[in-house]
């Protein structure tokens, strides 16, 4: 186990921070719940349910050392987590501001009863957490040994990083990002060379977000599209050539021409990866020619730190939405509609929205707020001829309007969401959530309220949520082999 | 692609045995995760001649959080009292199981917003059973 992270949603880190810090100076005990993610990136700890330790029931004086959970609750809890088939993280916190450590008697705790909390939960891992005001330590133990926390990372409409001790950083930013710098500061930059981004879609919001994210000094994109380039693309995918579509062929008056010129066409990926790298040569760009609903392409995104959603099934808002979600994720959709009377061709209604979603009740959810439809994730997973015999959609040869200035609307709102989100610029202030839609007819933006239900199967707190369970819980797509 | 069946589509179909047991209930696993499901001998009482069919649907692999519609039964049924069938039946359809097509007619009832957790796969169908029958 390596780079061992443990994300929080804001909400629960508030709840915790004040039972923690009542300004009694004391200490103060707690338990939180938790799934995991392992991958490449390392080990993610995903907190799900918060388990507040009352004072002189829950945490009571200890024959040991100070304070402990007492052993009824901590039986509950760890019951709770073996059947929830979640990790085990007991909590306390102790003075000081900046920097925290475990005490002797803290250790020799753990050596006592972690072997014993493993076997409870099921192999869990288990372990504790002490905070102090800025700071926090942690210890992990899984069956095949012992491992500190690096991180803690609170997931936010601001993501802030914890640490054992202040962490040292950069002071100058690369003289290339010197004047987004002035802005970000050398740490922010760091932040964003360290991140790693997805993109769901690479047409013509897609592209722009993978060009911005790549200039901006992004370390790492994952960018997921099937499409090939076709001559209509150029007006709106960033970086597309007449060449990438090879148009000569695509609109040759014979049938084998036109074959072939599908057949060499570039896919959409790799015109954004080369965008990306003409603009940032030491990005890391993984363009993957697939699409999310296939579950081996989902999981490249588990360990992302941010999401873009730029594709327009329902099929992929709810995977998108599932991650987010499922992995602590925080992501945005993006899309822009041009709505046109199918009978007299006039303009009914022209938008761009950015609806950012973060991981926690009240955060945005895509299923909450009903913009994800049961009745088209059907419609979407039956064959092709099924649909056209069922007559269920539009001709698909019928495209709808697109503009890239309209694109780039939603697109420049969601980037800015993201970079402020990982440098922590957004006001306190701003923290409820809320979608963003243009309207660029009536010139203007208009902020939409969020709505959240606490059954909801992705952000709800019931336990048939998947909210935090990481890879202790399935995404909803398509089986592979 | 997997022929296996997803563990909520499993779940699924073991409902809809369970409540039709005593009836042939044959699945067909689709080639993404999700199964055809095609339950023999069900009544659909008097309005309906014949008033046997078999009824079937597709359970698709992002279930529970995707509908389950259209249900198909069996081409050759028409109201006792002679009048036409009309939308949302739909002649002249076919239940495309893999193992091949089956003539029918199609039943369109969707549903706009459903809860994943309580409007299972079992669920519809009896309410799909239940329209049918009222009509």
């Amino acid at each position: 186990m390596r780079n061992v992270e443990f994300r929080i949603p804001q909400a629960m880190f508030d709840e915790l921070f004040a039972h923690l810090f009542p300004g009694d100076h004391d200490e103060h005990g707690a338990v939180i719940a938790a799934g995991i993610c392992e991958s490449a990136r390392g080990t993610r700890f995903l907190a799900r349910k918060l388990f507040i330790a009352r004072e002189g029931i829950d945490y009571v004086a200890s024959k040991f050392g100070y304070r402990a959970l007492s052993a009824d609750f901590v039986a509950r809890v760890s019951n709770f987590c073996a059947q929830n088939r979640l990790c085990y993280f007991a909590i306390h916190c102790h003075g000081g501001a900046d920097s925290v450590s475990f005490s002797d008697v803290d250790t020799d705790s753990h050596k006592r009863s972690y072997p014993a909390l493993l076997d409870i939960t099921e192999g869990g891992p288990v372990g504790a957490l002490v905070f102090a005001e800025n700071a926090i330590a942690g210890e992990v133990w899984a069956r095949n040994g012992v491992y500190m926390l690096d991180s803690m990372t609170v997931i936010g409409l601001n993501h802030r990083r914890l640490y054992r001790a202040p962490k040292k950083s950069a002071t100058i930013a690369d003289n290339i990002y010197h004047r987004q710098s002035l802005l970000f500061g050398a740490r922010g930059q760091e932040h964003l060379k360290g991140a790693k981004i997805a993109i769901i879609g690479m047409g013509g919001v897609g592209s722009l977000v993978s060009e911005w994210a790549a200039r901006v000094g992004v370390g790492e994109i994952v960018a997921i599209d099937y499409d090939k380039l076709e001559p209509s693309n150029n007006s709106r995918v960033v970086g597309a050539t007449r060449w990438d579509a090879i148009e000569v062929l695509l609109n040759s008056r014979f049938a084998m021409l036109r074959a072939l010129g599908k057949r060499l066409s570039n896919f959409k990926v790799h015109v954004g990866r080369r965008v990306a790298r003409a603009a940032n040569p030491k990005i890391t760009y993984d363009a993957v020619v697939g699409n999310i609903v296939d579950e081996k392409v989902a999981l490249k995104l588990k360990d992302a730190d941010y999401i873009f959603l730029c594709a327009d099934s329902m099929q992929s808002r709810l995977v998108f939405n599932a991650l987010v979600h499922q992995y602590l994720i925080p992501g945005t959709q993006i899309g822009s509609k041009v709505s046109v009377d199918k009978a007299t061709g006039d303009i009914l209604d022209i938008f761009c929205v950015s609806r950012p979603v973060l991981p926690q009740p009240n955060g945005g959810c895509l299923w909450c707020n009903q913009l994800i439809s049961s009745a088209k994730l059907q419609e979407e997973a039956v064959s092709e001829e099924q649909r056209k015999r069922q007559a269920y959609v539009d001709d698909p040869t019928v495209h709808a309007p697109s503009v890239i200035t309209l694109n780039a609307l939603g697109a420049a709102q969601a980037v800015n969401e993201f970079l402020f989100s990982l440098v922590g610029l957004h006001d306190d202030e701003g923290q409820a959530a809320g979608y963003r839609m243009a309207s660029p007819r009536a010139r203007r933006w208009s902020k939409v309220g969020c709505a959240c239900e606490t059954s909801c199967p992705h952000c709800g707190d019931k336990k048939t949520s998947v909210l935090a369970r990481g890879d202790r819980a399935s995404l909803p797509c398509r089986a592979v082999s | 692609m997997s022929e296996a069946i997803k563990l909520e589509v499993t779940e699924a179909i073991n409902e809809v045995r369970s409540s039709f047991s005593g009836h042939q209930v044959d699945i067909e696993p689709d080639d993404q995760g999700g199964a055809f499901v095609r339950i023999h001998e069900v009544d659909l009482g008097p309005t309906y001649k014949p008033s046997e069919t078999w009824v079937g649907f597709q359970i698709t692999f992002q279930y529970p959080f995707a509908d389950v519609y259209p249900h198909y039964i069996r081409h050759d049924i028409a109201r006792a009292d002679g009048k036409a069938l009309v939308t949302p039946f739909n002649h002249n359809q076919t239940f495309a199981l893999p193992s091949g097509g089956v003539s029918a007619v199609m039943v369109s009832r969707s549903s706009k917003r459903r809860d994943p957790v309580t409007d299972t796969a079992v669920v519809k169908l009896a309410k799909v059973l239940d329209w049918i029958r009222s009509q």
